[in-house]
């Protein structure tokens, strides 16, 4: 197979750079997406160096790209699991807390009465809702895998809602990070560990995020952890900001002709679902696709929007073509390499797919009925009926600062 | 700026070849502005150019103008409102659109030449140029490469505003309840392995939470959520429950002994709970009288007796049921006093031996003034004596036209020893059946009466088998107890099932006493009884609300707490107690009744239905 003569043995990979201080910053930078890495073996026994960690994979070709790699092959995770003190089947774990799925995620949790724990990363203005809602609050970076250990003792089940910021390079935290994080939940003997993914990242490997993704899922799945992946397509949160918001505001909404289809879902459905699956025996080593009840085009969201609004938008439509090229232009800096991740959707845009799946055998296998799940229609609906009063008060009061145009 | 804005959108209203001349005509002051100034209606050709970065100031210009021009003509809406918020120059023209064009045009020049005074000022500085085009250029690049997300919230400070309106306080969020904003909750054992899920839940749903902690050291502060309020303070001890109580609407009560000793039973289990109830009634007489009016939640008290002066004007009347000869002939007699003895006590007293007789110890009702007993739910008797059972009596009916009294009766018993009673109003039933039920508004008399019929045997202290046909009945007080909607305090208390033997009726005996004094304090209550505790998640399965110590099974703690949330805004919850578990089949033999199970979940309120089949004042 051609794939495999990308991949170097484990063995090979980089000696004496085993110990867990400094090792996944000195791979931070040219090792490959590739999920055969031997589980946390530098973190179990720091003495037997011999043993790699990481598998990485040369430049290839004069290009500098990173390149992904996905192999076929199973990890090395024997773990002996020392008898304990029994973690309370309720002590929860949730990565990413402080994000649009995550902060639904904590709160649903606590209030069906787990003890929540969440990892978030140090910052000058903590997550202090964290705190208020009951939540307890530790301070840890993925990308630095000598912070991780400490967060997961007395932990039952890891929740993995954690990605990137916009900012910042991809790889850091949604690979290095979740690499390091299934390697101590597997060393620490983690009960169960839910990751979230995208809806078919496995067919987009051209695109960095989902190409990560789905090297994570494998990861995972070879990692020998109980554990549950979600696939998810779209959150209704995202739309708020980036259309309902603008067309309240009378800003122009930037939209794509892409057709695309998205089943977009609210993060509270989200995370409902999530614990049913949690608890569900059943679901244990499988791989959910949650999708909202409909899929939608931008076009359409944008015309839902402007008829619950009432006003027109000014819509500057951008076509997919131009992002592409834009993502083309911006690959051949180096500077501007993450830009060009994060235009990487464009390709997904542009591929006319329908981000969505029936649910009806997710429903039944969780015991759910559908029709519990929110529409986008009764979603917005809500928003806009809700909120209009609010957000014009808060327009009125952030209209001093948008003096520019 | 802003009036810039007003300038270009208003001239493109008129005509959009003049517009273009103005705008040259304005911008022509600044070297670099003049290519841009054309608002040209093909955007996407313009953006194109953004990413090359070298002209970065083109971009103001395409991502504005391009919008104003597509639809020039079909949001003149839009622009009206942007007039209207214009600085005064423009306002003036600007509410009115059949203004003539020349007029306006007139105006706008002298518009402009403000702008140009002020530009000269501000806009010229070449720091303050840089500083707008890179936030221009960012806000535009942050759309541009938003449109690659899937969907992604991407800006903080755009975040912040979403998080304030979708999931703090906002109405979008599942867990917000209307009224919580308002309410301030003491949870009683926050600690506890329900108490402190209650307390998540309560914030989580925007409530104003204290919590009243014995010791606050630092593992107990770590373990509650940041906003929380800690008082610290023992249930036992009255005194240190002022401040707990202060600013409270609501009670819960999760506390319970850590052990199985006599002494933290009593003083937590039991003790604890009267303390509590006095306090929070104190407070809210507090709180009334500064508002000068009474409490809705203090009890209305009927008579006293602490005098002798207080025994004036009950009568003692005795009667028979039956007028015939056979009843006389076997008339044993009969005698009854009501007498305020030496000892300081009020005691009605006496015997029946007549067949079918009765004595009646009755008074004609003074509420003080403004004070009707509409707004009451029922009648608390604080008695002691021997035990018989009475039957309480309501005249009810026009004050001016005795002759048309409706008379409603409800049967109590005593127990040897003192006790309180409690008679709700709703078990009263008229003495004629086609009557309407009672209307406590127009209850003028009240009548205890006492009748040989159906009395138990009671064994006396001394084992000497008394004669139930005699009868003593020591009253302190008669109160009413006030109506409400909601419950005031949420007692979790236990089924009895799971604690050790050997300890079990102890245990039970200080949670019925707590029971009780929380019965009759007047305040809206709601009792649950959980089955044995599980510390597991919560809403996985479906529960069985019951009434009569029947239930078998455990219940998630998480479940317990979710209840105690939702009872707090839940009319049918109040006065109530109930045991609560998780759904089983019952037994062979034991399926006497029907077991109705309530799955739990964030869709459905399951409290209501669950609880308005159960019997109150329980």
């Amino acid at each position: 197979m051609a794939a495999m003569a990308w991949r170097l043995p484990t063995q090979l990979a980089t000696p004496g750079k085993l110990h867990h201080h400094n090792d996944s910053k000195t791979t931070a930078y040219q090792s490959s997406f590739s999920w055969c890495r031997t589980l946390a073996a530098d973190h179990l026994l720091p003495s037997s160096s011999s043993s790699s960690s990481s598998s990485r994979s040369t430049i290839i070709g004069t290009n500098t790209r990173r390149l992904v790699r996905c192999t076929a092959r199973a990890g090395v995770g024997a773990v002996n699991l020392a008898p304990g003190t029994p973690v309370r089947p309720t002590s929860i774990l949730v990565v990413g807390a402080t994000g649009t799925l995550g902060r639904q995620i904590v709160r649903r949790a606590l209030d069906e009465g787990y003890d929540v724990r969440c990892l978030v990363r140090p910052r000058p203005a903590p997550a202090d809702f964290l705190r208020d809602w009951g939540a307890t609050v530790v301070n840890a970076d993925l990308s630095k895998p000598e912070t991780i250990p400490a967060t997961l003792v007395g932990i039952h089940t890891v929740i993995d809602c954690a990605t990137g910021r916009p900012e910042e390079p991809i790889k850091t935290v949604d690979w290095e990070g979740k690499v390091a994080l299934i390697q101590c939940a597997k060393a620490m003997g983690i009960q169960k560990f839910v990751f979230y993914s995208i809806h078919n990242c496995d067919k987009h490997p051209e695109v960095p995020l989902m190409e990560i993704k789905y090297c994570t899922e494998k990861f995972l799945q070879d990692s020998g952890l109980n554990h549950v992946i979600i696939r998810l397509c779209g959150f209704m949160q995202g739309i708020i900001g980036q259309y309902a918001v603008p067309i309240l505001e009378e800003k122009s909404v930037w939209g794509t002709d892409a057709p695309t289809r998205i089943a977009y879902m609210d993060t509270q459905d989200v995370a409902r679902l999530t614990f049913v699956a949690l608890r569900n025996e059943k679901v244990n080593g499988k791989l959910l696709t949650f999708a909202g009840p409909r899929a939608w085009t931008t076009q359409e969201v944008i015309t839902l929007c402007e008829r619950f609004a009432g006003q027109e938008a000014n819509v500057t439509t951008v076509p997919v073509s131009v992002l592409r090229v834009t993502r083309q232009l911006t690959r051949l800096f180096e500077w501007t390499n993450d830009v060009a991740d994060r235009l990487a959707f464009s390709e997904v845009l542009s591929s006319d797919t329908v981000f969505s799946v029936p649910m009806n055998e997710t429903f039944s296998l969780l015991g759910v009925d559908g029709k519990d799940i929110v529409t986008l229609e009764k979603y917005l609906q809500d928003y806009f009926t809700n909120i209009l009063k609010k957000l014009k008060d808060l327009k009125a009061q952030s209209k001093q600062s948008d003096i520019y145009f | 700026m802003t009036v810039a804005k007003a300038v270009i959108s208003s001239s493109l209203s008129n005509s959009s070849t003049s517009s273009n001349t103005y705008i040259m005509y304005q911008w022509g002051g600044q070297r670099c502005w003049r290519p841009i100034s054309l608002p040209v209606p093909k955007p996407n050709s313009q953006n194109l150019t953004i990413t090359t970065r070298n002209r970065s100031l083109l971009i103001p210009r395409a991502s504005g103008a391009p919008s104003e021009s597509n639809n020039g003509g079909s949001s003149s809406k839009t622009k009206t409102k942007n007039k209207t918020i214009d600085p005064p120059p423009s306002a003036s023209s600007s509410g009115n659109e059949k203004i003539d064009t020349s007029n306006k045009i007139q105006e706008e020049q002298e518009q402009k030449q403000k702008q140009q005074r002020r530009l000269d000022l501000v806009d010229v500085n070449p720091v303050g140029l840089g500083r707008r085009s890179r936030q221009l250029f960012d806000e535009v690049w942050r759309k541009f490469s938003g449109l690659g997300q899937i969907s992604r919230t991407s800006r903080a400070d755009e975040r912040d505003a979403l998080d304030a309106l979708l999931i703090r306080e906002g109405p979008m969020c599942e867990f917000v309840i209307p009224g919580a904003q308002n309410t301030t909750v003491l949870v009683v054992g926050a600690t506890s392995s329900i108490g402190r899920i209650v307390v998540r839940k309560l914030m989580l749903r925007g409530y104003t939470v204290k919590a009243l902690v014995r010791k606050a050291d630092q593992e107990v502060v770590d373990m509650l959520p940041r906003s929380v309020e800690i008082v610290t303070g023992d249930v036992g001890d009255p005194a240190t429950l002022y401040d707990a109580v202060q600013g409270c609407n609501k009670i819960i009560y999760c506390a319970t002994a850590r052990s199985t000793i006599s002494g933290d039973l009593y003083r937590v289990d039991n003790r604890g709970i009267y303390n509590l109830t006095k306090s929070f009634q104190d407070y809210n007489n507090k709180m009334a009288q500064l508002r000068a009016g009474k409490s809705s939640k203090s009890k209305l008290t009927i008579t006293k007796f602490k005098s002798p002066e207080s025994v004036d004007g009950w009568e003692v009347r005795q009667g028979t049921y039956f007028q015939d000869v056979v009843s006389s002939k076997y008339d044993g007699g009969m005698d009854a006093k009501f007498e305020f003895t030496f000892t300081g006590d009020a005691v009605f007293s006496g015997y029946v031996f007549t067949r079918g007789g009765y004595v009646d110890l009755s008074k004609k009702l003074s509420l003080p003034l403004g004070r009707t007993l509409d707004r009451y739910e029922g009648l608390v008797l604080s008695v002691g004596g021997n035990g018989r059972s009475y039957i309480l009596i309501l005249e009810a009916g026009p004050l001016a036209d005795t002759s048309q009294s409706k008379l409603y009766f409800s049967r109590f018993s005593t127990k040897a020893g003192f006790c309180r009673v409690r008679v709700p109003f709703s078990s009263f039933r008229p003495v004629k059946p086609d009557d309407p039920p009672l209307d406590p508004f127009l209850v003028h008399t009240l009548t205890i009466r006492f009748e040989p019929r159906r009395q138990k045997a009671v064994e006396s202290r001394t084992g000497v088998k008394q004669d139930p046909r005699s009868f003593k009945l020591i009253l302190e007080y008669v109160k009413a107890l006030p109506t409400g909607q909601e419950t005031d305090f949420i007692l979790v208390s236990c089924t009895g099932s799971g604690i050790e033997p050997t300890r079990r009726e102890q245990v039970l005996k200080a949670k019925r006493a707590g029971e009780e004094s929380l019965r009759k304090s007047g305040l809206g209550y709601t009792i649950i009884r959980p089955g044995p505790l599980k510390e597991e998640p919560g809403g996985q399965r479906a529960l069985i609300f019951d009434q009569g110590n029947r239930i078998s099974q455990g219940i998630s703690c998480a479940d317990v707490a979710d209840i105690c949330v939702k009872a707090l805004h839940d009319s049918t919850a109040r006065n109530k107690s109930f045991d609560v578990c998780y759904e089983y089949i019952a037994d062979q033999g034991k399926e006497l009744y029907e077991l109705v199970a309530h799955l739990p979940d964030k869709a459905n309120n399951y409290l209501t239905p669950a609880l308005s089949v159960l019997e109150k004042n329980t």
